[in-house]
Protein backbone atom coordinates (compact mmCIF):
# COMPACT_ATOMS: atom_id res chain seq x y z
CA UNK A 1 0.00 0.00 0.00
CA UNK A 2 1.18 3.52 -0.77
CA UNK A 3 1.34 5.78 2.28
CA UNK A 4 0.36 8.76 0.13
CA UNK A 5 -1.32 8.61 -3.23
CA UNK A 6 -2.56 11.43 -5.43
CA UNK A 7 -4.28 10.83 -8.73
CA UNK A 8 -4.73 13.63 -11.26
CA UNK A 9 -5.22 16.47 -8.76
CA UNK A 10 -6.47 19.62 -10.47
CA UNK A 11 -7.29 22.96 -8.90
CA UNK A 12 -8.17 26.27 -10.50
CA UNK A 13 -8.55 29.62 -8.71
CA UNK A 14 -10.48 31.96 -10.98
CA UNK A 15 -8.66 31.81 -14.30
CA UNK A 16 -5.43 30.54 -12.79
CA UNK A 17 -4.70 26.81 -12.86
CA UNK A 18 -2.75 26.27 -9.64
CA UNK A 19 -2.36 22.49 -9.90
CA UNK A 20 -2.74 20.73 -13.21
CA UNK A 21 -3.09 16.96 -13.01
CA UNK A 22 -0.61 16.10 -10.25
CA UNK A 23 -0.22 12.38 -9.55
CA UNK A 24 2.25 10.89 -7.13
CA UNK A 25 2.79 7.81 -4.99
CA UNK A 26 4.87 7.74 -1.81
CA UNK A 27 5.86 4.35 -0.41
CA UNK A 28 5.68 3.57 3.29
CA UNK A 29 8.86 4.53 5.15
CA UNK A 30 10.09 6.73 2.32
CA UNK A 31 11.31 10.33 2.52
CA UNK A 32 9.78 11.97 -0.51
CA UNK A 33 10.87 15.45 -1.51
CA UNK A 34 8.44 17.82 -3.15
CA UNK A 35 10.28 20.71 -4.72
CA UNK A 36 9.35 23.62 -6.89
CA UNK A 37 9.82 27.35 -7.28
CA UNK A 38 7.47 29.85 -5.59
CA UNK A 39 3.96 29.67 -7.03
CA UNK A 40 4.60 26.26 -8.64
CA UNK A 41 1.62 24.66 -6.84
CA UNK A 42 3.36 22.99 -3.87
CA UNK A 43 1.23 24.49 -1.09
CA UNK A 44 -2.02 23.97 -3.01
CA UNK A 45 -1.05 20.33 -3.61
CA UNK A 46 -0.23 19.84 0.07
CA UNK A 47 -3.55 21.46 1.06
CA UNK A 48 -5.36 19.05 -1.25
CA UNK A 49 -3.39 16.09 0.11
CA UNK A 50 -4.34 17.02 3.68
CA UNK A 51 -7.98 17.43 2.64
CA UNK A 52 -8.15 21.11 3.64
CA UNK A 53 -8.82 22.08 0.04
CA UNK A 54 -11.04 20.09 -2.30
CA UNK A 55 -9.64 19.62 -5.80
CA UNK A 56 -11.81 20.39 -8.82
CA UNK A 57 -10.77 16.96 -10.07
CA UNK A 58 -8.74 14.02 -8.79
CA UNK A 59 -8.34 11.88 -5.71
CA UNK A 60 -5.97 11.67 -2.77
CA UNK A 61 -5.39 8.93 -0.20
CA UNK A 62 -3.42 8.78 3.04
CA UNK A 63 -2.74 5.23 4.30
CA UNK A 64 -5.53 4.04 2.02
CA UNK A 65 -8.15 6.50 3.32
CA UNK A 66 -9.73 8.91 0.87
CA UNK A 67 -8.93 12.34 2.30
CA UNK A 68 -12.20 13.87 1.06
CA UNK A 69 -14.61 11.07 1.93
CA UNK A 70 -12.93 10.01 5.20
CA UNK A 71 -10.95 13.09 6.23
CA UNK A 72 -10.77 12.30 9.95
CA UNK A 73 -9.54 8.72 9.41
CA UNK A 74 -7.00 9.94 6.84
CA UNK A 75 -5.71 12.70 9.14
CA UNK A 76 -5.48 10.35 12.13
CA UNK A 77 -2.43 8.87 10.36
CA UNK A 78 -1.10 12.27 9.40
CA UNK A 79 1.03 14.90 11.09
CA UNK A 80 1.49 18.21 9.32
CA UNK A 81 3.85 21.15 9.65
CA UNK A 82 2.11 23.52 7.26
CA UNK A 83 4.18 26.34 5.84
CA UNK A 84 1.43 28.89 6.13
CA UNK A 85 0.34 28.15 9.68
CA UNK A 86 1.15 29.17 13.21
CA UNK A 87 0.58 27.93 16.72
CA UNK A 88 -1.96 29.97 18.71
CA UNK A 89 0.05 33.04 19.76
CA UNK A 90 -1.92 33.55 22.98
CA UNK A 91 -1.59 29.96 24.16
CA UNK A 92 1.54 28.60 25.81
CA UNK A 93 3.73 26.04 24.06
CA UNK A 94 2.29 23.40 26.40
CA UNK A 95 -1.32 24.42 25.72
CA UNK A 96 -0.76 24.44 21.96
CA UNK A 97 0.75 20.99 22.09
CA UNK A 98 -1.87 19.43 24.36
CA UNK A 99 -4.67 21.05 22.32
CA UNK A 100 -3.47 19.28 19.19
CA UNK A 101 -2.99 16.02 21.10
CA UNK A 102 -6.63 16.16 22.22
CA UNK A 103 -7.72 16.75 18.62
CA UNK A 104 -6.30 13.29 17.87
CA UNK A 105 -8.74 11.96 20.46
CA UNK A 106 -5.96 10.98 22.86
CA UNK A 107 -6.64 10.62 26.59
CA UNK A 108 -5.30 13.49 28.72
CA UNK A 109 -2.58 11.40 30.41
CA UNK A 110 -1.22 10.14 27.07
CA UNK A 111 -1.25 13.67 25.66
CA UNK A 112 0.71 15.00 28.66
CA UNK A 113 3.27 12.19 28.53
CA UNK A 114 3.89 12.71 24.83
CA UNK A 115 3.94 16.51 25.14
CA UNK A 116 6.59 16.32 27.86
CA UNK A 117 8.70 13.89 25.88
CA UNK A 118 8.50 15.96 22.66
CA UNK A 119 9.28 19.25 24.41
CA UNK A 120 12.31 17.60 25.99
CA UNK A 121 13.44 16.05 22.69
CA UNK A 122 13.23 19.39 20.91
CA UNK A 123 14.79 21.39 23.73
CA UNK A 124 11.63 23.36 24.47
CA UNK A 125 10.86 22.12 27.95
CA UNK A 126 12.10 25.28 29.66
CA UNK A 127 9.84 27.36 27.42
CA UNK A 128 6.72 25.22 27.87
CA UNK A 129 4.90 27.91 29.86
CA UNK A 130 5.75 30.74 27.45
CA UNK A 131 3.09 32.00 25.09
CA UNK A 132 3.82 31.08 21.47
CA UNK A 133 3.97 34.75 20.53
CA UNK A 134 6.91 35.17 22.90
CA UNK A 135 8.92 32.30 21.41
CA UNK A 136 11.70 32.89 18.89
CA UNK A 137 11.04 31.90 15.26
CA UNK A 138 13.15 28.78 15.67
CA UNK A 139 11.35 27.76 18.85
CA UNK A 140 7.97 28.31 17.18
CA UNK A 141 9.06 26.14 14.27
CA UNK A 142 10.15 23.40 16.67
CA UNK A 143 6.81 23.72 18.45
CA UNK A 144 5.02 23.18 15.11
CA UNK A 145 7.13 20.07 14.55
CA UNK A 146 6.20 18.82 18.04
CA UNK A 147 2.51 19.53 17.27
CA UNK A 148 2.82 17.44 14.10
CA UNK A 149 4.37 14.55 16.01
CA UNK A 150 2.09 14.35 19.05
CA UNK A 151 -0.39 12.08 17.29
CA UNK A 152 2.49 9.66 16.48
CA UNK A 153 1.61 9.82 12.78
CA UNK A 154 2.50 7.19 10.20
CA UNK A 155 2.78 9.93 7.59
CA UNK A 156 4.35 13.31 8.13
CA UNK A 157 4.06 16.34 5.83
CA UNK A 158 6.81 18.83 6.49
CA UNK A 159 6.47 22.09 4.63
CA UNK A 160 9.72 24.05 5.01
CA UNK A 161 10.58 22.48 8.40
CA UNK A 162 14.01 24.10 8.65
CA UNK A 163 13.13 27.52 7.20
CA UNK A 164 14.48 30.28 9.40
CA UNK A 165 16.23 27.92 11.80
CA UNK A 166 19.82 28.36 12.91
CA UNK A 167 22.35 25.74 11.80
CA UNK A 168 22.15 23.67 14.99
CA UNK A 169 18.36 23.64 15.10
CA UNK A 170 18.16 22.77 11.41
CA UNK A 171 20.58 19.88 11.96
CA UNK A 172 18.47 18.68 14.87
CA UNK A 173 15.35 18.66 12.70
CA UNK A 174 17.19 16.85 9.88
CA UNK A 175 18.45 14.26 12.34
CA UNK A 176 14.91 13.87 13.69
CA UNK A 177 13.61 13.32 10.14
CA UNK A 178 16.12 10.51 9.62
CA UNK A 179 15.25 8.95 13.00
CA UNK A 180 11.57 9.02 12.10
CA UNK A 181 12.29 7.30 8.80
CA UNK A 182 14.12 4.56 10.74
CA UNK A 183 10.93 4.10 12.77
CA UNK A 184 8.98 3.59 9.54
CA UNK A 185 7.36 7.02 9.32
CA UNK A 186 6.70 8.18 5.75
CA UNK A 187 7.77 11.76 5.19
CA UNK A 188 6.72 14.16 2.48
CA UNK A 189 9.17 17.03 2.61
CA UNK A 190 8.65 20.34 0.91
CA UNK A 191 11.59 22.67 1.01
CA UNK A 192 13.32 25.47 -0.84
CA UNK A 193 16.61 24.08 0.40
CA UNK A 194 17.27 21.79 -2.56
CA UNK A 195 20.58 20.53 -1.19
CA UNK A 196 18.75 19.45 1.97
CA UNK A 197 16.20 17.59 -0.18
CA UNK A 198 18.99 15.99 -2.21
CA UNK A 199 20.71 14.70 0.90
CA UNK A 200 17.63 13.57 2.87
CA UNK A 201 15.18 12.25 0.29
CA UNK A 202 14.86 8.79 -1.18
CA UNK A 203 12.89 10.20 -4.09
CA UNK A 204 12.06 13.68 -5.28
CA UNK A 205 9.29 15.17 -7.40
CA UNK A 206 9.81 18.57 -8.95
CA UNK A 207 6.71 20.63 -9.68
CA UNK A 208 6.58 23.65 -11.97
CA UNK A 209 3.57 25.58 -13.28
CA UNK A 210 1.23 23.16 -11.52
CA UNK A 211 2.67 20.04 -13.16
CA UNK A 212 5.18 17.47 -11.96
CA UNK A 213 8.04 17.80 -14.40
CA UNK A 214 10.43 15.19 -12.97
CA UNK A 215 10.37 12.38 -10.40
CA UNK A 216 13.12 10.05 -9.28
CA UNK A 217 15.85 9.36 -6.77
CA UNK A 218 18.49 12.09 -6.38
CA UNK A 219 20.87 9.91 -8.42
CA UNK A 220 18.26 9.39 -11.15
CA UNK A 221 17.71 13.11 -11.35
CA UNK A 222 21.46 13.72 -11.58
CA UNK A 223 21.72 11.31 -14.50
CA UNK A 224 18.57 12.61 -16.19
CA UNK A 225 19.76 16.18 -15.84
CA UNK A 226 22.79 15.37 -18.07
CA UNK A 227 24.86 17.82 -16.07
CA UNK A 228 28.59 17.25 -15.76
CA UNK A 229 30.54 15.56 -13.00
CA UNK A 230 34.10 16.67 -12.24
CA UNK A 231 36.81 14.04 -11.64
CA UNK A 232 39.77 15.67 -9.96
CA UNK A 233 43.10 13.74 -9.70
CA UNK A 234 46.41 14.67 -8.08
CA UNK A 235 49.50 12.62 -8.97
CA UNK A 236 52.84 12.54 -7.11
CA UNK A 237 54.63 14.09 -10.11
CA UNK A 238 53.87 16.52 -12.89
CA UNK A 239 51.64 15.21 -15.64
CA UNK A 240 53.34 14.99 -19.05
CA UNK A 241 52.07 16.66 -22.23
CA UNK A 242 51.03 13.32 -23.83
CA UNK A 243 48.23 12.95 -21.25
CA UNK A 244 46.13 15.19 -23.46
CA UNK A 245 45.89 12.40 -26.04
CA UNK A 246 45.24 9.77 -23.38
CA UNK A 247 42.20 11.65 -22.04
CA UNK A 248 40.98 13.21 -25.26
CA UNK A 249 37.60 11.41 -25.02
CA UNK A 250 36.60 13.96 -22.38
CA UNK A 251 37.00 17.62 -21.83
CA UNK A 252 39.92 17.95 -19.40
CA UNK A 253 42.52 20.32 -17.99
CA UNK A 254 46.06 19.68 -16.84
CA UNK A 255 47.96 21.84 -14.41
CA UNK A 256 51.28 20.57 -13.02
CA UNK A 257 50.49 17.36 -11.12
CA UNK A 258 46.72 17.87 -11.28
CA UNK A 259 44.23 16.58 -13.82
CA UNK A 260 40.59 17.66 -14.06
CA UNK A 261 38.18 15.63 -16.23
CA UNK A 262 34.68 16.89 -17.01
CA UNK A 263 32.31 14.06 -17.82
CA UNK A 264 28.72 12.89 -17.49
CA UNK A 265 29.55 9.50 -15.96
CA UNK A 266 32.74 9.23 -13.83
CA UNK A 267 33.35 5.46 -13.95
CA UNK A 268 35.12 5.28 -17.37
CA UNK A 269 37.48 8.23 -16.78
CA UNK A 270 38.48 6.85 -13.37
CA UNK A 271 39.45 3.52 -14.98
CA UNK A 272 41.46 5.48 -17.55
CA UNK A 273 43.20 7.50 -14.80
CA UNK A 274 44.28 4.29 -13.05
CA UNK A 275 45.52 2.88 -16.38
CA UNK A 276 47.46 6.08 -17.13
CA UNK A 277 49.11 6.05 -13.70
CA UNK A 278 50.21 2.44 -14.25
CA UNK A 279 51.65 3.15 -17.71
CA UNK A 280 53.49 6.27 -16.53
CA UNK A 281 54.56 4.86 -13.15
CA UNK A 282 52.73 7.63 -11.29
CA UNK A 283 51.17 7.36 -7.88
CA UNK A 284 47.69 8.80 -7.31
CA UNK A 285 47.85 11.08 -4.26
CA UNK A 286 44.20 12.09 -4.37
CA UNK A 287 41.18 11.38 -6.54
CA UNK A 288 37.65 12.59 -6.02
CA UNK A 289 34.49 13.29 -7.95
CA UNK A 290 32.21 16.32 -7.67
CA UNK A 291 28.76 15.55 -8.97
CA UNK A 292 26.58 18.49 -10.03
CA UNK A 293 24.97 20.23 -7.08
CA UNK A 294 21.32 19.59 -6.52
CA UNK A 295 20.68 23.24 -7.01
CA UNK A 296 22.12 22.98 -10.55
CA UNK A 297 19.93 19.97 -11.25
CA UNK A 298 16.84 21.77 -9.91
CA UNK A 299 17.48 24.87 -12.01
CA UNK A 300 18.00 22.73 -15.11
CA UNK A 301 14.78 20.72 -14.53
CA UNK A 302 12.57 23.77 -14.04
CA UNK A 303 14.18 25.41 -17.05
CA UNK A 304 15.75 28.30 -15.14
CA UNK B 1 1.39 1.79 18.28
CA UNK B 2 -1.04 4.63 17.89
CA UNK B 3 -3.17 5.14 20.97
CA UNK B 4 -6.36 7.00 20.09
CA UNK B 5 -9.59 8.08 21.60
CA UNK B 6 -11.14 4.62 21.48
CA UNK B 7 -14.18 5.38 19.38
CA UNK B 8 -15.32 8.15 17.12
CA UNK B 9 -17.81 9.60 19.64
CA UNK B 10 -15.13 9.95 22.32
CA UNK B 11 -12.81 11.47 19.73
CA UNK B 12 -15.55 13.86 18.59
CA UNK B 13 -16.31 14.99 22.13
CA UNK B 14 -12.63 15.47 23.01
CA UNK B 15 -12.12 17.53 19.86
CA UNK B 16 -15.20 19.71 20.39
CA UNK B 17 -14.32 20.29 24.04
CA UNK B 18 -10.68 21.12 23.21
CA UNK B 19 -11.73 23.73 20.68
CA UNK B 20 -14.25 25.14 23.17
CA UNK B 21 -11.55 25.30 25.85
CA UNK B 22 -9.17 27.02 23.40
CA UNK B 23 -11.81 29.63 22.56
CA UNK B 24 -12.59 30.33 26.21
CA UNK B 25 -8.91 30.73 27.02
CA UNK B 26 -8.08 32.92 24.02
CA UNK B 27 -11.22 34.94 23.39
CA UNK B 28 -13.62 34.89 26.34
CA UNK B 29 -11.45 35.12 29.44
CA UNK B 30 -10.63 38.75 28.68
CA UNK B 31 -11.56 41.78 30.77
CA UNK B 32 -13.05 43.94 27.97
CA UNK B 33 -15.21 41.07 26.67
CA UNK B 34 -16.53 40.41 30.19
CA UNK B 35 -17.30 44.08 30.79
CA UNK B 36 -19.05 44.44 27.40
CA UNK B 37 -21.02 41.25 28.05
CA UNK B 38 -22.40 42.65 31.31
CA UNK B 39 -22.72 46.36 30.66
CA UNK B 40 -24.03 46.68 27.12
CA UNK B 41 -27.26 44.66 27.48
CA UNK B 42 -27.82 46.08 30.96
CA UNK B 43 -27.56 49.71 29.80
CA UNK B 44 -29.68 49.10 26.70
CA UNK B 45 -32.35 47.42 28.80
CA UNK B 46 -32.22 50.10 31.50
CA UNK B 47 -32.55 52.86 28.88
CA UNK B 48 -35.86 51.42 27.72
CA UNK B 49 -37.36 50.12 30.96
CA UNK B 50 -36.26 52.58 33.63
CA UNK B 51 -38.60 55.43 34.14
CA UNK B 52 -41.51 53.66 32.43
CA UNK B 53 -42.88 52.52 35.74
CA UNK B 54 -42.67 48.86 34.75
CA UNK B 55 -42.07 46.12 37.29
CA UNK B 56 -38.83 44.14 37.16
CA UNK B 57 -40.91 41.02 36.41
CA UNK B 58 -42.17 42.57 33.18
CA UNK B 59 -38.70 43.44 31.96
CA UNK B 60 -36.91 40.30 33.11
CA UNK B 61 -37.63 38.33 29.93
CA UNK B 62 -36.22 41.19 27.84
CA UNK B 63 -33.12 41.52 30.00
CA UNK B 64 -32.46 37.79 29.73
CA UNK B 65 -32.95 37.85 25.93
CA UNK B 66 -30.67 40.88 25.50
CA UNK B 67 -27.97 39.41 27.72
CA UNK B 68 -28.03 36.04 25.97
CA UNK B 69 -28.14 37.77 22.58
CA UNK B 70 -25.20 40.10 23.17
CA UNK B 71 -22.97 37.64 25.01
CA UNK B 72 -23.60 34.59 22.82
CA UNK B 73 -23.22 36.40 19.53
CA UNK B 74 -20.42 38.77 20.52
CA UNK B 75 -17.23 36.77 19.88
CA UNK B 76 -18.21 34.00 17.46
CA UNK B 77 -18.30 36.34 14.43
CA UNK B 78 -14.63 37.22 14.76
CA UNK B 79 -13.07 33.81 15.50
CA UNK B 80 -12.84 32.51 11.92
CA UNK B 81 -11.55 35.74 10.31
CA UNK B 82 -9.13 36.28 13.19
CA UNK B 83 -7.79 32.74 12.98
CA UNK B 84 -7.49 33.06 9.20
CA UNK B 85 -5.34 36.14 9.70
CA UNK B 86 -3.29 34.53 12.48
CA UNK B 87 -2.79 31.44 10.30
CA UNK B 88 -4.01 29.21 13.09
CA UNK B 89 -7.12 28.05 11.22
CA UNK B 90 -5.05 26.09 8.71
CA UNK B 91 -3.08 24.54 11.55
CA UNK B 92 -6.37 23.40 13.09
CA UNK B 93 -7.85 22.17 9.81
CA UNK B 94 -4.86 19.94 9.12
CA UNK B 95 -5.65 17.88 12.26
CA UNK B 96 -8.17 15.01 12.41
CA UNK B 97 -11.19 17.30 12.81
CA UNK B 98 -13.87 18.50 10.42
CA UNK B 99 -15.20 22.00 9.87
CA UNK B 100 -18.35 20.86 11.71
CA UNK B 101 -16.31 19.85 14.78
CA UNK B 102 -14.51 23.20 14.84
CA UNK B 103 -17.77 25.15 14.57
CA UNK B 104 -19.40 22.95 17.23
CA UNK B 105 -16.52 23.85 19.58
CA UNK B 106 -16.97 27.55 18.79
CA UNK B 107 -20.74 27.36 19.38
CA UNK B 108 -20.28 25.45 22.64
CA UNK B 109 -17.81 28.03 24.01
CA UNK B 110 -20.10 30.88 23.07
CA UNK B 111 -23.14 29.14 24.56
CA UNK B 112 -21.29 28.60 27.85
CA UNK B 113 -20.21 32.26 27.83
CA UNK B 114 -23.81 33.38 27.29
CA UNK B 115 -25.10 31.11 30.06
CA UNK B 116 -22.48 32.31 32.54
CA UNK B 117 -23.71 35.89 32.13
CA UNK B 118 -27.39 35.03 32.04
CA UNK B 119 -27.38 32.85 35.14
CA UNK B 120 -26.93 35.74 37.66
CA UNK B 121 -29.95 37.52 36.13
CA UNK B 122 -32.12 34.41 36.38
CA UNK B 123 -30.88 33.79 39.93
CA UNK B 124 -31.54 37.44 40.88
CA UNK B 125 -35.12 36.92 39.68
CA UNK B 126 -35.45 33.83 41.85
CA UNK B 127 -34.12 35.77 44.87
CA UNK B 128 -36.76 38.44 44.20
CA UNK B 129 -39.42 35.73 43.99
CA UNK B 130 -39.73 35.82 40.18
CA UNK B 131 -39.61 32.14 39.28
CA UNK B 132 -40.50 30.72 35.86
CA UNK B 133 -43.63 28.58 35.83
CA UNK B 134 -41.61 25.64 34.47
CA UNK B 135 -37.99 25.82 35.63
CA UNK B 136 -36.70 22.93 33.53
CA UNK B 137 -38.29 24.27 30.38
CA UNK B 138 -36.94 27.75 31.16
CA UNK B 139 -33.41 26.36 31.50
CA UNK B 140 -33.79 24.34 28.28
CA UNK B 141 -35.13 27.38 26.42
CA UNK B 142 -32.31 29.65 27.62
CA UNK B 143 -29.71 27.03 26.60
CA UNK B 144 -31.43 26.69 23.21
CA UNK B 145 -31.52 30.46 22.74
CA UNK B 146 -27.84 30.78 23.71
CA UNK B 147 -26.93 28.06 21.19
CA UNK B 148 -29.08 29.74 18.55
CA UNK B 149 -27.45 33.15 18.98
CA UNK B 150 -23.99 31.54 19.07
CA UNK B 151 -24.82 29.91 15.73
CA UNK B 152 -25.99 33.25 14.39
CA UNK B 153 -22.56 34.69 15.27
CA UNK B 154 -20.86 31.76 13.53
CA UNK B 155 -23.11 32.35 10.52
CA UNK B 156 -21.77 35.91 10.19
CA UNK B 157 -18.20 34.64 10.37
CA UNK B 158 -18.73 32.56 7.20
CA UNK B 159 -17.91 35.74 5.29
CA UNK B 160 -14.59 34.69 3.68
CA UNK B 161 -12.43 37.46 5.05
CA UNK B 162 -9.40 37.70 7.29
CA UNK B 163 -10.45 41.11 8.60
CA UNK B 164 -12.56 40.82 11.77
CA UNK B 165 -13.87 44.40 11.31
CA UNK B 166 -15.68 43.31 8.10
CA UNK B 167 -17.67 40.74 10.06
CA UNK B 168 -18.28 43.03 13.05
CA UNK B 169 -19.78 45.59 10.65
CA UNK B 170 -22.01 42.97 9.07
CA UNK B 171 -23.13 41.51 12.38
CA UNK B 172 -23.93 44.95 13.86
CA UNK B 173 -25.90 45.85 10.73
CA UNK B 174 -28.07 42.77 11.24
CA UNK B 175 -28.15 42.43 15.03
CA UNK B 176 -29.27 45.93 15.99
CA UNK B 177 -32.29 46.00 13.62
CA UNK B 178 -33.23 42.52 14.90
CA UNK B 179 -33.54 44.05 18.38
CA UNK B 180 -35.50 47.11 17.34
CA UNK B 181 -38.05 45.29 15.19
CA UNK B 182 -38.68 42.65 17.87
CA UNK B 183 -40.74 42.91 21.01
CA UNK B 184 -37.70 42.93 23.26
CA UNK B 185 -37.77 46.59 24.18
CA UNK B 186 -41.50 47.17 23.76
CA UNK B 187 -44.05 44.42 24.45
CA UNK B 188 -45.60 43.09 21.23
CA UNK B 189 -49.12 44.09 22.34
CA UNK B 190 -48.00 47.73 22.39
CA UNK B 191 -46.45 47.69 18.90
CA UNK B 192 -48.27 49.38 16.01
CA UNK B 193 -49.70 46.84 13.52
CA UNK B 194 -47.12 47.57 10.79
CA UNK B 195 -44.23 46.94 13.21
CA UNK B 196 -45.94 43.84 14.54
CA UNK B 197 -45.92 42.42 11.00
CA UNK B 198 -42.19 43.13 10.68
CA UNK B 199 -41.44 41.79 14.15
CA UNK B 200 -42.32 38.23 13.15
CA UNK B 201 -39.12 38.18 11.09
CA UNK B 202 -36.94 38.61 14.18
CA UNK B 203 -35.99 35.51 16.17
CA UNK B 204 -35.80 37.69 19.27
CA UNK B 205 -39.56 38.22 19.07
CA UNK B 206 -40.26 34.55 19.80
CA UNK B 207 -37.43 34.09 22.28
CA UNK B 208 -38.65 37.03 24.38
CA UNK B 209 -42.30 36.05 24.03
CA UNK B 210 -41.53 32.52 25.16
CA UNK B 211 -39.67 33.82 28.20
CA UNK B 212 -42.59 36.17 28.94
CA UNK B 213 -44.88 33.15 28.89
CA UNK B 214 -42.52 31.29 31.23
CA UNK B 215 -42.45 34.29 33.60
CA UNK B 216 -46.23 34.84 33.20
CA UNK B 217 -45.66 38.44 32.19
CA UNK B 218 -47.88 38.76 29.15
CA UNK B 219 -47.02 36.54 26.18
CA UNK B 220 -48.44 37.55 22.81
CA UNK B 221 -48.23 34.32 20.79
CA UNK B 222 -49.17 30.82 21.99
CA UNK B 223 -46.19 29.16 23.74
CA UNK B 224 -46.08 26.36 21.16
CA UNK B 225 -45.67 28.90 18.33
CA UNK B 226 -42.81 30.57 20.20
CA UNK B 227 -41.17 27.24 20.97
CA UNK B 228 -41.42 25.97 17.39
CA UNK B 229 -40.10 29.29 16.02
CA UNK B 230 -37.21 29.20 18.52
CA UNK B 231 -36.27 25.66 17.47
CA UNK B 232 -36.61 26.54 13.76
CA UNK B 233 -34.47 29.69 14.02
CA UNK B 234 -31.79 27.88 16.08
CA UNK B 235 -31.70 24.97 13.63
CA UNK B 236 -31.63 27.31 10.63
CA UNK B 237 -28.74 29.37 12.07
CA UNK B 238 -26.76 26.22 12.88
CA UNK B 239 -27.39 24.52 9.54
CA UNK B 240 -26.78 27.77 7.65
CA UNK B 241 -23.50 28.37 9.50
CA UNK B 242 -22.22 24.87 8.71
CA UNK B 243 -23.22 25.03 5.06
CA UNK B 244 -21.83 28.49 4.44
CA UNK B 245 -18.53 27.81 6.22
CA UNK B 246 -17.97 24.68 4.12
CA UNK B 247 -18.79 26.66 1.01
CA UNK B 248 -16.51 29.60 1.78
CA UNK B 249 -13.55 27.69 3.24
CA UNK B 250 -11.59 27.55 0.00
CA UNK B 251 -12.00 31.31 -0.59
CA UNK B 252 -11.06 31.96 3.05
CA UNK B 253 -7.81 30.02 2.80
CA UNK B 254 -6.90 31.93 -0.33
CA UNK B 255 -6.90 35.09 1.78
CA UNK B 256 -3.60 34.00 3.28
Amino acid sequence: MNAVEAVDLYKKFGDVVAVNGVSLKVDEGEIFGFLGPNGAGKTTTIRMLTGILRPDRGEARIMGYDVYREPVKARMSLGVVPEEANPYPDLSAWDNLTLVGRLYGLPRRTVEERALSLLTLLGLNDARGRKAKNLSKGMRQKLLVAMALIGEPKVLFLDEPTAGLDVLSARKIRSLILDLRKKGVTILLTTHNVEEAGSLCDRIAIINNGRIVETGSPDDLRIKSELYTYVSVTFDREVEEDAKQFFNAWEHRIQNSRLLIICREPAAPIVKVVEYAKVKGLNIVDIHTSPPSFEEIFVKVIGG
Amino acid sequence: MMKTGGNSLTHLWRSVWSICWKDIKIYYAKGPIVVTGVLFPLFLWAAFYMGRGLEFKEGLASLITLTVFFTSSSVTPIIAPWETRQRTLEMLLSRPVTVTTILAGDILASTIFGLIFTSPIVISGVILGIVPNNVLLAVAVIVLIAAGFSSLGVLFSALPTDTPADVVLLSSAVKLPLIFISGVLTPLAQLPPWLLVISVASPLTYFTDLLRWLYASGAFFPAVTDLVATVVFTSAFTAGALKLHKKTLSARLQRR
